[in-house]
């Protein structure tokens, strides 16, 4: 009987009244790679956090190659041999590989650090699993997949033998990730057990010997995956339902131009060149998709195209009238409606009420106010209206933006940017951390909006969405476009764009 | 009168003068590189400072002996400032107004109880304070001598602290800790490092700086305690902090830069150049805020700056 | 009935925090007084006396709760847009500064002169503070530090200005300005104090601090003060909104300068703004940042201020326990967050595990 690495039993985690964990079970066998699987928002990360030590369940038990332990700290789990690599890094930018590495760890020299020895025991480490890294290089200067090789070899180094892995897959291009997984087959080989937590399919049929899908906070099962597994088999326990996604996407009549972009040039908050003399258009009643790996020049392509951040060089226009050189509030005015990536720190001003956050960008509109004093009247019964219209689920309109959950943030965002009306939107990762419901409904409206007319730039890093969703898909790679494909193309064909390989016959704008 | 500026006398008075009064600036600053290194923005520099003076002062004339009164200078600051690592870091209160709320308190408690010990006299109550070092050959030699080698011991302690607190940042496993934790306390968490723990220690190493830097003013130049004494220079550590952009050798440049404008004030007024003397007075100042906004368009404050740190329970 | 007694409730659950904060540090400063020796009931008789005990006293209090209030008004608005704006003390100088000029120099009949001069007043110190938010705006520089500086800055100024170019040709060389004409004096409304019309127009300016948050500029400088991304996402252009932030309340800084100068000194003093500057940001905490909050805080702390003079007077206590008393106001104002920290903790603790139980149950 082969010994279990980690076995999870009736683990229940509460945040604030939801139920993230409910009475889930968790094996994982020695030298094995099982797959956690689950849509946003099924609790694998919240699992995978307690077995790392920075939850706490409410209740449950935990044993660790036999033997039953209390996870209380990531400093207690690192000392028996589990270690995780977060979704977002965990890496000290201005710092050195070695510098990041060494952090928390004691040194030999005490109380100096000793860096001359870890740096060479570094080299063999990467050596021996094929992570390449200069461990003389700062963070800052890596690109995101080389970061993610010192995160690995940071566990690694700490004598790591249970590794896990928060959705590797999502920062880097499909061939990056095919070298991440000849990575963990080394490790396998050499008896280290690892979890992978995803939500792509295609990362768990392509490396685990077996999965565990959560939906809801709840076990729905664990098999083996073998060479009939399909991913109808794995969708259907992760959601239910046969078929993910069905959307009712007619091409509609193509209409005029209305977004043009020309050899927009912009640097970015560190003073780097993010966009190079990128061009793009957008037509009315089409979905332009933008695929990329994430930090390619999506966010300040997002910002020129609304006004917040300043070009070197390029035109941007918007039938026909040229906003170059203007301010966001013209961007506004003339129709650019944008769904940030961030929705806390950039879509909504969280402590301010619903009623607030409906009209943040219009409250000095004769609509709202009369002559320089806000109209609260109005203001209120356009909340109402817009809660109704978006069947948005808080108590009252003056309840503060921070107390409703993801879903329903994503939506009040989503009624103010579709309300005023706009001629294009920009949507950048609008489903990102959604659950099932809402990124359905999300994905809905856009298409609506689209039917109507509207153009829609969709910015986002799952291939899944874009594909759906796009009538053209651009891929952006390193602040330029690196091809625009049809949307019927290939993952393979976007993936090798997405990785910088010049294609051959690929329409270029 | 002019003329007198441009003697070698005035010279070497003035650049001796400007390492003098570079101590009270620098002192403190060295303590906050730690502190705003570690993401603490420590605005009540000013009442620990105060607090600091007083305790030396206290100390000193109680047991006579000033190495006891230094002693309780540091251990006053350390505790006065843990009431400002419990605000920012425990209460996790906004770390400007619990600053400015320490400075307040400093000011008036430091006043109250050098009152309510000493009592109101003719003459306030003096200590003999830490006098110069004479070296054997050093101190006479021309110009440099003066200048270098003519200093009490706590000047050249705090050119030790200097190279101390730049080693301790740079070269050991805490002061790794400390950088970690001003740049991404989350990381720092999940590699097992105790944030909090380390923001504790940080700003009560910030205080025991400051409390020294106080002993410095009434046990290392005057010989008393007066209750303006620190006179806005634990602000203006702080501006010379960001200044330094956090090193601690940059720090010493700029604590020099302004103890030279201190130490110039003082003497154009004692020769009478007929520029009013309060222009003088507040030319420290003016070039603090010169200082700050040439610097900090470009700094790079830690990430994680004055950004109070829980464990995210989602 | 049922409503007014909730809207009474809830104005009682917002203030008690407030009056913990203040008992405690009177606690505190009780307990300082008996290591020092004295006798704290002694001492705070006199201090509520010394404000409160007479009409005449109760003036007195009116008299200096007025510039706090409204000095208190102006470093609400920065507070709220986040802006730390330190430099009342400086911006009040300068205000006072530019109103005895043109007091002094413009020959202009009442019903013009105390306009222009109330204008005087608020430019002169909205751009003492614009000068910092120009700074903050343009070149990152912490307001916190600037302002303070500026404060040094024109208390210096001001020190220079009263022995040197506006010096009181009558005084004798003492420094201070000369008198301005006594028609000009604003008028007293209660016979035998010094309580002047300024009370009239200081509550007057509070009122329309009220109604300035329900302005389209007031939720704009709010939002910068919730989060400039957001406000710069929603296009509000936020470096101009800063500078304009830090004009209003440096503006009304200033103006609370007029109000002393016209009110009750009548020229400029060293001493003018005698302390008002710090006093006021533990005023405008205390209240909230809410105009209402700040009339209350003021004149408890104006009370504090008079009481604690006569105090000094009378018992010999040094003013700096009203100091002490201060800060520690501040800081157990601010630390009231822990008690609510600390309750929610354990109401969540509880309510999870009311829920987990229930869930076990549900699928086991």
């Amino acid at each position: 009987m082969q010994e279990l690495a980690v076995k999870m039993q009736e683990i229940t985690k509460v945040f604030k009244g939801v139920v993230a964990n409910d009475c889930v079970d968790f094996q994982l066998k020695k030298a094995s790679i099982n797959g956690l699987l689950g849509e946003n928002g099924a609790g694998k990360t919240t699992l995978m956090n307690i077995l790392f030590g920075l939850y706490q369940p409410e209740s449950g038990t935990i044993s660790v190659n036999g033997t039953q332990v209390v996870i209380d700290s990531p400093s207690k789990a690192m000392s028996i041999g589990i270690g995780m690599v977060h979704q977002h890094f965990m890496l000290v930018r201005p710092m050195t590989v070695t510098e990041n590495i060494m952090l928390g760890m004691p040194s030999k020299r005490r109380p100096f650090l000793d860096t001359a020895r870890v740096e060479s025991e570094l080299i063999e480490l990467s050596q021996r699993y094929n992570l390449k890294v200069d461990p003389k290089a700062r963070i800052w200067q890596l690109s995101v997949g080389e970061q993610q090789r010192v995160e690995i070899l940071s566990v690694l180094y700490r004598g790591t033998e249970i590794l896990i892995l928060d959705e590797p897959t999502a920062v880097l291009t499909p061939q990056e990730a095919n070298h991440l997984f000849d990575v963990l087959r080394i490790m396998r080989t050499d008896g280290k057990s690892i979890i992978l937590i995803s939500h792509k399919l295609e990362d768990v049929l392509a490396i685990a010997n077996e999965v565990t899908v959560l939906r809801d906070g709840q076990l729905v099962g664990q098999a083996q995956v073998t060479a009939e597994t399909t991913k109808r088999d794995l969708t259907n326990m992760m959601v239910g339902r046969d078929v993910l996604f069905k959307f009712d996407n007619q091409d509609s009549a193509l209409g005029k131009i209305k977004l043009v972009a020309e050899g927009i040039s912009a640097k970015n908050d560190k003073g780097l060149m993010a966009l190079n003399k990128i061009s793009i258009s957008l037509r009315a009643g089409e979905v332009v998709g933008i695929a990329g790996v994430d930090g390619n020049g999506q966010k300040e392509l997002c910002e020129v195209l609304t006004g917040l951040r300043t070009m070197l060089s390029g035109k941007v226009t918007l039938n026909g009238k040229d906003l170059t050189e203007r301010n966001p509030k013209e961007f506004i005015k003339s129709g650019i409606a944008h769904i940030p990536e961030d929705r806390h720190k950039t879509g909504l001003a969280l402590n301010f009420s619903l009623s607030k956050n409906f009209i943040l960008k219009e409250f000095d509109s004769s609509r709202f106010s009369r002559r320089g004093f806000l109209n609260f009247k109005a203001i209120k019964e356009n909340a109402e209206l817009r809660m109704a219209e978006y069947k948005i689920k808080a108590k009252e309109h003056g309840v503060k933006a921070k107390d409703l959950s993801g879903g329903n943030q994503q939506k009040v965002i989503l009624a103010r940017e579709l309300s005023s009306r706009p001629e294009v939107i920009i949507a950048n990762q609008p489903t990102r951390g959604l659950d099932i419901g809402a990124t359905e409904y999300v994905r809905q409206k856009l298409l609506e909006e689209k039917a109507k007319g509207v153009g829609v730039l969709l910015i986002s890093a799952d291939l899944e969405e874009i594909r759906q969703l796009s009538d053209r898909i651009a891929v952006i790679y390193e602040g330029r476009i690196m091809g625009i494909l049809d949307k019927s193309a290939s993952i393979e064909q976007i993936g090798l764009l997405m990785a910088g390989v010049e294609a051959e016959g690929v329409e270029v704008c | 009168m002019q003329s007198d500026v441009l003697t070698v006398g005035f010279l070497v008075s003035l650049l001796a003068g400007a390492i003098r009064l570079s101590i009270p600036i620098l002192l403190p600053a060295l303590g906050e590189i730690f502190t705003q290194r570690s993401g603490i923005l420590n605005l009540g520099l000013e009442g620990i400072m105060l607090m600091g003076a007083l305790g030396g002062f206290a100390g000193t004339f109680f047991t006579h002996n000033l190495w006891i009164g230094l002693l309780c200078a540091v251990l006053v600051g350390m505790l006065f400032s843990l009431i400002m690592a419990f605000l920012s870091i425990t209460v996790k209160a906004n770390q400007v107004i619990a600053g400015t709320a320490l400075t307040i308190l400093g000011t008036g408690l430091s006043a109250f109880l050098f009152r309510a010990i000493f009592g109101i006299q003719k003459l306030p109550p003096q200590v003999e304070s830490f006098q110069p070092l004479k070296f054997p050959i050093l101190t006479d030699i021309p110009v440099l001598g003066p200048i270098f080698f003519n200093h009490n011991i706590l000047v050249y302690l705090t050119f030790v602290l200097v190279i101390v607190t730049a080693v301790v940042l740079e070269k050991t496993t805490f002061g790794l800790k400390v950088r970690a934790v001003g740049e991404n306390p989350k990381a720092a968490d999940s590699k097992g490092i105790h944030v909090q723990l380390v923001r504790y220690i940080c700003v009560a190493i910030g205080g025991a700086y400051a409390g020294l830097g106080g002993a410095f003013l009434s046990i290392g130049f005057m010989n008393t305690f007066l209750d303006r004494m620190v006179s806005g220079r634990g602000f203006i550590a702080v501006a010379v902090v960001i200044f330094a952009r956090w090193n601690p050798y940059r720090a010493l440049a700029a604590a020099l830069l302004f103890g030279g404008a201190d130490a110039l004030q003082m003497r154009l007024q004692a020769i009478g150049v007929p520029i009013p003397h309060q222009f003088l007075l507040a030319l420290p100042y003016v070039l603090t805020i010169l200082v700050l906004v040439s610097v900090s368009k470009k700094a790079e404050f830690p990430a994680a700056y004055t950004l109070p740190y829980t464990r995210a329970e989602r | 009935m049922l409503k007014v007694w909730a809207i009474i409730k809830r104005i009682l659950v917002s203030i008690l925090p407030s009056v913990v904060a203040v008992a405690l540090a009177f606690g505190v400063g009780a307990l300082l007084l008996l290591v020092a020796g004295k006798h704290p009931g002694e001492a705070f008789l006199t201090l509520f006396m010394g404000a409160l005990g007479s009409p005449n006293r109760i003036a007195e209090t009116l008299v200096r709760a007025v510039p706090l209030m409204i000095l208190a008004l102006g470093i609400s608005i920065a507070f709220k847009s986040q802006i730390w704006n330190i430099g009342g003390d400086g911006q009040f100088m300068m205000g006072a500064t530019c109103a005895v000029f043109v007091g002094l120099n413009l020959n202009l009949p009442l019903v013009l002169l105390w306009p222009v001069t109330f204008l005087a007043a608020f430019i002169g110190g909205g751009l003492w503070g614009g000068l910092a938010g120009l700074m903050r705006a343009k070149f990152n520089a912490n307001e916190v530090i600037t302002t303070l500086m500026l404060n040094y800055i024109a208390m210096h100024l001001l020190s220079w200005l009263i022995r040197g170019p506006m010096i009181d040709p009558l005084g004798q060389g003492f420094p201070q300005t000369a008198l301005l004409a006594q028609s000009v004096h604003l008028p007293i409304i209660f016979g035998g104090t010094r309580l002047h019309f300024g009370l009239v127009i200081g509550l007057l300016i509070m009122a329309a601090g009220y109604f300035f948050w329900r302005t389209t500029v007031g939720l704009k400088i709010e939002l910068v003060g919730e989060s400039e991304h957001v406000a710069r996402y929603c296009g509000i252009q936020v470096p101009k909104t800063i500078i304009l932030t830090m004009f209003i309340s440096a503006g009304l800084a200033g103006i609370a300068g007029w109000n002393e100068v016209f009110g009750v000194q009548y020229r400029l003093l060293d001493d003018i703004s005698s302390g008002f500057g710090n006093l006021a940001i533990v005023v405008a905490l205390l209240g909230n940042l809410h105009p209402l909050g700040i009339v209350i805080s003021a004149f408890f702390f104006a009370a504090l201020m008079v009481g604690g003079n006569t105090m000094q007077l009378m018992v010999g206590i040094p003013f700096s326990l009203v100091t002490v008393i201060q800060g520690l106001v501040i800081i157990f104002v601010i630390s009231r967050v822990v008690y609510t920290q600390w309750r929610d903790r354990l109401a969540i603790r509880r309510f999870n595990s009311g829920v987990s139980g229930q869930s076990s149950g549900r699928s086991h």
